[in-house]
């Protein structure tokens, strides 16, 4: 009885038991390394293809501005949800969150976006607003006349009968400046974004 | 500053009460508040505790991109916690309301227009480390030397 009292002192007597049990912490919470948090700038090149933009799904999260630099995009906090979509769909790597670029290249997995153009011909009046718009159609002919005709068909739009064609789907930048100019809403551009895996043209890893 | 205020200052930094109001957020917030009362974060360790009742609280977290059923409310909430007191607003809902701010919606952020925010923690949703951080880092600089500051 005696000796078992002793034994209880002894042990609750020590400081070292005391301090642990006066200040019990759980270990120190770290945000792990993986975690995706806000995107950080790699220091590569942003080529403004504003994927990043399209790709975001929350509204006022991110933009592109000029920076004497060049082009750099711009993360706003308390509107980014950090889904890490930026990230991906960045053709150049520019952004980086948590371990997506690494996981992307283990994979070999992108995220492609392509632009699929409609008009709707019942509602198209063959204004040429579209074509003359068009910020592409404005490299290949800056002497487009003002109805949407050219000679060249190059071009990404086109009027021609009295309406307005797609002719080369594949050079859209997906800005959608038609669809804004569009007085009757005949024009939409869709945004396609679709994961690729093993791409056959190199993702910037390379 | 006397003794009795640094005693004061250190069981107010030691014994926080902490309500929470959802003023209409997709609940995945609510989560990560309620994560902080897991073990893994156990924040009555810091001294944190959940009341959940206005009147008892000194620390309100606001979650949520301010439905209009909120418009009467909050306020008097608010009014209701005695001070010293603090409202901090739990993600990116009540800062700029993230998702939910498109045309033709009915919210109305940020909870800044209705009632004083003391900290934003940002996010969609925050991690409870941030939140707990933001607690821990805001109630012990509005508490300490509440009577001094008042007189």
């Amino acid at each position: 009885m005696a000796l078992s009292l002793v034994a209880y002192i002894r042990e609750f007597a020590r400081v070292e038991w005391a301090k642990k049990f006066l200040a019990a912490r759980t270990a120190p919470l770290v945000i792990p390394p993986y975690f995706r948090n806000y995107p950080e700038l790699t220091g590569k090149t942003c080529t403004h293809h504003l994927f990043c933009m399209m790709a975001c799904p929350a509204p006022g999260a991110i933009d592109v501005i000029r920076t004497p630099e060049g082009w750099q995009p711009r993360i706003h906090v308390g509107h980014c949800i950090r889904c890490g979509l930026c990230v991906e769909a960045c053709p150049n790597g520019v952004l980086s969150s948590g371990r997506i670029l690494e996981s992307m290249f283990l994979d070999n997995t992108r995220l492609s976006f392509s632009f699929a153009i409609t008009v709707d011909l019942d509602r198209c009046m063959g204004c040429g607003n579209c074509a003359v718009a068009c910020p592409v159609n404005k490299l290949i002919d800056a002497q487009m006349s003002h109805g949407g005709r050219a000679s060249t068909d190059d071009l990404l739009l086109k009027v021609s009968d009295g309406k307005c064609h797609v002719l080369h789907v594949e050079k859209c930048t997906g800005c959608k400046t038609c669809e804004h100019h569009c007085p009757n809403e005949a024009i939409s551009v869709a945004r396609l974004l679709e994961a690729v895996h093993s791409p056959e043209e190199e993702p910037w890893t390379s | 500053m006397t003794i009795l205020q640094k005693v004061k200052n250190f069981v107010r930094s030691r014994s926080i009460h902490v309500a929470y109001v959802d003023v209409g957020s997709c609940n995945g917030c609510d989560i990560e508040v309620l994560a902080c009362l897991s073990p893994r974060y156990d924040i009555e360790q810091y001294g944190i505790f959940v009341h959940n009742n206005p009147r008892e609280a000194d620390i309100l977290l606001v979650i949520g991109a301010y439905t209009p059923g909120w418009e009467e409310k909050l306020r008097g909430l608010w009014e209701k916690i005695p001070p010293p007191k603090a409202a901090i607003a739990i993600g990116n809902c009540p800062i700029s309301g993230c998702l939910f701010a498109r045309p033709h919606t009915l919210v109305d952020p940020p909870v800044a227009k209705h009632i004083p925010i003391a900290a934003q923690v940002p996010g969609c949703p925050p991690r409870p480390t941030e939140i707990l951080s933001a607690i821990l880092s805001v109630a012990p600089t509005i508490f300490a030397d509440y009577e001094v500051k008042t007189k």
